[in-house]
């Protein structure tokens, strides 16, 4: 491949407009991206501008997922840059059996896998270590219903909420209800039981409602007088 | 995780229904305040009924969450680092042993 000269990011359309729109099905929506083929097979050629091509229709995704996954801006971006560095030396054996984004996509979170276990999660298996400690987990109780979170909601307390999860609960949740893999798929990628994922998810919604409700709480004072009601 | 064939819902007690809960959004679309097999028991105890209502919020938003994927960028050092990385392998590492 041609030495990558300081090449500016190409400016390209995320996706082809009649396609903005993902249809759910979560993790296989991955439409055709105008341009994407022809820039993946000029990158396999050794086309460095071809390459930036695909860094920028790519860049904010896999950033995206790098930072719901790791909650943290200055390790998702090294996670990014990994991601974008081990892409340009696998880029050869992408076949196209699967669509590239979603193939990128599994590239970029084995990669934060890696990475999470190197930290420290690899001492013992995943399937125990996922478990955060006793602080960290939810109540167990079904909470009071002064405070209900329906339709009340909004995206920056959510993902601030999501990014303040132990890691163990975030992995799961970003994976499953935001990224939309199966709850089978998550367990052959963190080496645990499908029940374990499906138990790590139930906890991480748990824990997600309290802190919402937490910043609900706080952000209305009146909510503070409220009688408490737990259910026994 | 509990096995739903087995599970008397008629029945169900608020422990039942804690053990219960995960695989109950497991399975189907996840719209458990819609499962008739738990519409008595949600209805005699509303905290629980008030929990799966904001348990499928949660899930609901998260989707959401990539459905309307705001621009969140990396800074453009990114993308400096991945050039010279590239450059200094290409000087002699394996991608040049490629190229």
């Amino acid at each position: 491949m041609n030495p990558i000269e300081t090449l500016p990011v190409q400016a390209v359309p995320e996706v082809a407009p009649e396609q903005a729109k993902p249809k759910p099905g979560l993790f296989k929506r991955n439409p055709p991206i105008a341009g994407e083929a022809e820039a993946i097979e000029a990158a396999k050629n050794g086309d460095a501008e071809a390459f930036s091509k695909l860094y920028a229709l790519h860049k904010r995704r896999v950033y995206t997922l790098c930072l719901r996954m790791l909650g943290n801006v200055s390790e998702a971006e090294d996670m990014t840059q990994e991601a974008f560095l081990h892409l340009f030396r696998k880029l050869g054996s992408f076949r196209g059996e699967s669509a590239f984004s979603t193939w990128l996509h599994r590239l970029t979170v084995n990669l934060v896998l890696m990475h999470l276990r190197k930290k420290g999660l690899n001492l013992v298996s995943l399937e125990e270590t996922i478990n955060p400690s006793e602080e960290d987990a939810p109540k167990r109780d079904f909470g009071s219903r002064d405070l209900n979170l329906t339709g009340s909601v909004d995206r920056v307390a959510l993902e601030r909420a999501v990014a303040s999860l132990p890691p163990g609960y975030r992995m799961v949740f970003v994976l499953h209800d935001v990224e939309g893999f199966e709850h089978n798929e998550i367990a052959t990628m963190l080496d645990c039981s499908t029940g374990n994922s499906k138990s790590q998810l139930h906890k991480a919604r748990l824990k997600l409602r309290e802190l919402l409700r937490q910043a609900q709480q706080q952000s209305s004072p009146l909510a503070n007088s409220a009688p408490k009601e737990v259910l026994q | 995780m509990s096995d739903l064939n087995n599970i008397d819902f008629e029945n169900m007690t608020a422990a039942d229904f804690e053990t219960v809960l995960p695989d109950l959004f497991a399975s189907g679309d996840g719209r458990v305040s819609e499962d008739p097999r738990l519409q008595k028991f949600l209805a005699a105890n509303p905290d629980a009924a008030a929990l799966v209502r904001d348990l499928e919020t949660i899930a609901t938003h998260a989707r959401s969450l990539f459905d309307e994927q705001p621009e969140v960028e990396p800074s453009d050092d990114v993308w400096l680092n991945i050039q010279k990385k590239l450059n200094s392998e290409d000087e002699g590492g394996p991608v040049a042993a490629n190229a």
